[in-house]
């Protein structure tokens, strides 16, 4: 025969009691005024240490109480309860248990003040797990940061009297990484250089595996030896066919280290700045397509030709250089051709760390990445 | 961008009155200001909004290198007064935005007629003579007590919460909603805010003040209050009965009393 549960006065009180999580019920100041046997059992502390003796508040790790004032208290005000927020207790002995606690607001009516009731459930095995999901999450970012780093790395090509450098730097904070990227290597026939500069959509660990696939099909492409306009038409089919980089915007420019001239295609990438001695430095506009896979494009790429005399600059940059908060794209392009200014005596290094230094601080919210290159002057 | 939209900028109130600007503090946003503002809005041109990052901000327009210091957003709350051509502004600031009307009125002082400071700390942690309250592993444990508690913050809840989402019931069942942000956010703020120090920068101040004091609060005691009382050259200071961090939703009565009080000296 089974009998019925006990759902008595009595028993309504054990239940409180020995309820499966704390309960403690406080003044709207956090004032505990009542807390259940478990409550005392997850603290260490008993009745006497806590009723009228401390406020629920004092009982957090500091990080825990400034985060109850300022999101804990409010909400309470605001919605009248709070639910799910794990805080750390400081046990009697010191030690911290993590949990979760729910609160519910009885606003006081007919002169009697407010009450706060706030169940508290022991969350040590859960954070455990959290613990491990943060430290998973950190490690992919880590791990997408060093993807890109070994992917931008290597050495630059180098020829007597011709200076290349290249300066990036990655979006600040704890942001993903960027899907900025670079490239400059020999063609062929050893007097003409391939330069590359890239953006691909996209943060963390997929924009830098596809800037990687991209860099690696350019290159591949190059060795066929297809004009710039060609190429970016083949790497479209690729983008298309692997499905990668769609809308991703790249320049790619062949310079020719004898004869002086640059021929480049441009995917809806920021156009190159040419700064020829003696001439106020200019974009050259041309070559210029829609970026990679793009919607409804036709599909033909222009590409463009410009002769440059020796001791001529010429920069390939990504966005972060010119794109400002709130301000037009113009102002940005603008500055940056002032920073260049038509004064060559600048060695390429020097100049790229003045762009770079030349960047207000807020503007560090993208990667940016700028390539320059110089012929070699007159002797 | 528009400023407005930017700081989802809401106003109440007579455009032709003088105007009251509330900004919220670190946590939430402006509903921080909901038992407060209907108070002024009869003789006063009251002017909410949301820290760039926060409420319902436009998040694509923070920038951590732009908020990189308390002077970002104090740049926000004068590009506001720009936009909406706000003069002899009576800024009222709940916790560390009392340090962001610091910043501002130093910046532009004929821009503003009054400060209205309600718990405000020029610098959390201790240095040397100066107790402000917290160790630097105190704001590490806060730092690590934000990373547990995204506040109902998560992929699937993300687009909801940018309002990409049109299914508004859903948005209204949110837990925690008002002070939820992006946890990246909120950390960078944390961060910034906490280990600020804009005790010189009060000196810089001759704007009439008034210093709105908590008992019992655990981020900015009382005699952090005292401090800033004593060197915000042109200001007064009273002590709240109210207990806490946030008067303005535990005690809105005697805020809103001692707010007019102070304006009408």
């Amino acid at each position: 025969m089974t009998r019925e549960p006990d759902l008595s006065e009595e028993a309504a009180e054990d239940l409180f009691e020995d309820a499966p999580c704390g309960h403690v019920s406080t003044r709207l100041d956090g004032t505990i005024v009542r807390v259940n046997r478990t409550f005392e059992e997850l603290t260490g502390l008993a009745r006497g240490e806590l009723v009228e003796a401390r406020r629920f508040q004092d009982l957090l790790s500091p990080g825990g109480r400034i985060y109850y004032e300022t999101h804990y208290a409010p909400l309470l005000h605001m919605q009248e309860s709070v639910r799910a927020v794990a805080v750390e207790i400081v046990r009697a002995d010191g030690s911290r248990m993590p949990a979760l606690i729910n609160s519910t607001l009885r606003r006081g009516d007919a002169g009697r003040p407010g009450m706060v009731w706030t169940s508290v459930f022991d969350a040590t095995d859960r954070r455990g797990y959290e613990d491990e999901l943060l430290r998973a999450r950190k490690r992919e970012q880590e791990v997408g940061r060093r993807l890109q780093r070994s992917l931008l790395s290597g050495a630059l090509p180098s020829a007597d009297g011709f200076e290349l450098d290249v300066v990036y730097r990655p979006a600040e904070s704890g942001m993903e990484v960027g899907g900025d990227w670079f490239d400059a290597f020999w063609i062929d026939d050893g007097g003409t250089i391939a330069l590359v500069v890239g953006d691909v959509v996209g943060h963390g660990i997929d924009a830098a595996a596809t800037m990687g696939q991209v860099r690696s099909a350019v290159r591949a492409l190059v060795s066929t030896g297809l004009t710039p306009a060609a190429l970016l038409e083949r790497l479209d089919e690729y983008a298309w066919r692997h499905e990668v980089a769609k809308m991703c915007t790249l320049i790619f420019a062949e310079l020719s280290l004898r004869a002086g001239v640059l021929r480049f295609a441009s995917a809806g990438h920021p156009p190159p700045l040419l700064a020829i001695p003696g001439q106020e430095p200019r974009f050259a506009w041309g070559g210029r397509s829609a970026p990679l896979d793009a919607y409804g494009f036709d599909g033909n790429r222009d590409e463009a030709t410009e002769s440059l005399p020796p001791g001529s600059t010429i920069l390939l940059y990504t966005d972060g250089l010119v794109e400002q908060r709130s301000k037009p794209l113009d102002d940005g392009m603008e500055r940056l051709r002032s920073t260049v200014g038509a004064d060559g005596s600048d060695t390429v290094s020097v100049l790229l760390g003045r762009l770079i230094r030349g960047l207000p601080d807020q503007e560090h919210r993208d990667d940016v990445c700028v390539l320059g290159a110089r012929l070699a002057p007159v002797n | 961008m528009d400023v407005l939209t930017r700081n989802n900028v809401v106003e109440h109130g007579s455009r032709d009155a003088q105007p009251m600007l509330f900004t919220h503090g670190f946590g939430c946003d402006q509903s921080m200001w909901r038992y407060v503002w209907p108070a002024f809005s009869k003789d006063h041109r009251v002017v909410l909004f949301d820290l760039v990052g926060f409420g319902n901000s436009d998040h694509s327009a923070w920038d951590p290198n732009q908020y990189a210091s308390l002077e970002g957003y104090a740049e926000d709350v004068l590009e506001i007064c720009r936009e909406l051509d706000l003069t002899d502004v009576v800024f009222v600031g709940h916790s560390v935005s009392s340090m962001i009307g610091v910043l501002a009125a130093a910046a532009e002082p004929n821009r503003f007629g009054r400060l209205v400071l309600i718990g405000p700390s020029p610098r959390y942690i201790d240095d040397q003579d100066y107790v402000g309250g917290f160790t630097r592993e105190d704001i590490d444990g806060l730092l690590e007590s934000m990373e547990s508690n995204y506040l109902g913050w998560s992929s699937t809840m993300a687009p909801v919460i940018m309002g990409n989402d049109d299914r508004p019931a859903l948005s209204e069942e949110l837990t925690n909603s008002f002070c939820r942000t992006d946890p990246e956010i909120a950390a960078h703020f944390a961060r910034v805010t906490f280990l600020s120090d804009n005790r010189e920068d009060l000196a810089r101040v001759a704007t009439p003040s008034l210093v709105l004091q908590c008992a019992h609060d655990a981020i900015a005691p009382e005699a952090v209050g005292a401090y800033v009382h004593d060197r915000l050259p042109n200001s007064s200071y009273v002590a709240l009965n109210a207990t806490g961090h946030c008067p303005n939703l535990s005690a809105p009565e005697e805020t809103v009393a001692s707010i007019k009080a102070f304006l009408s000296e």
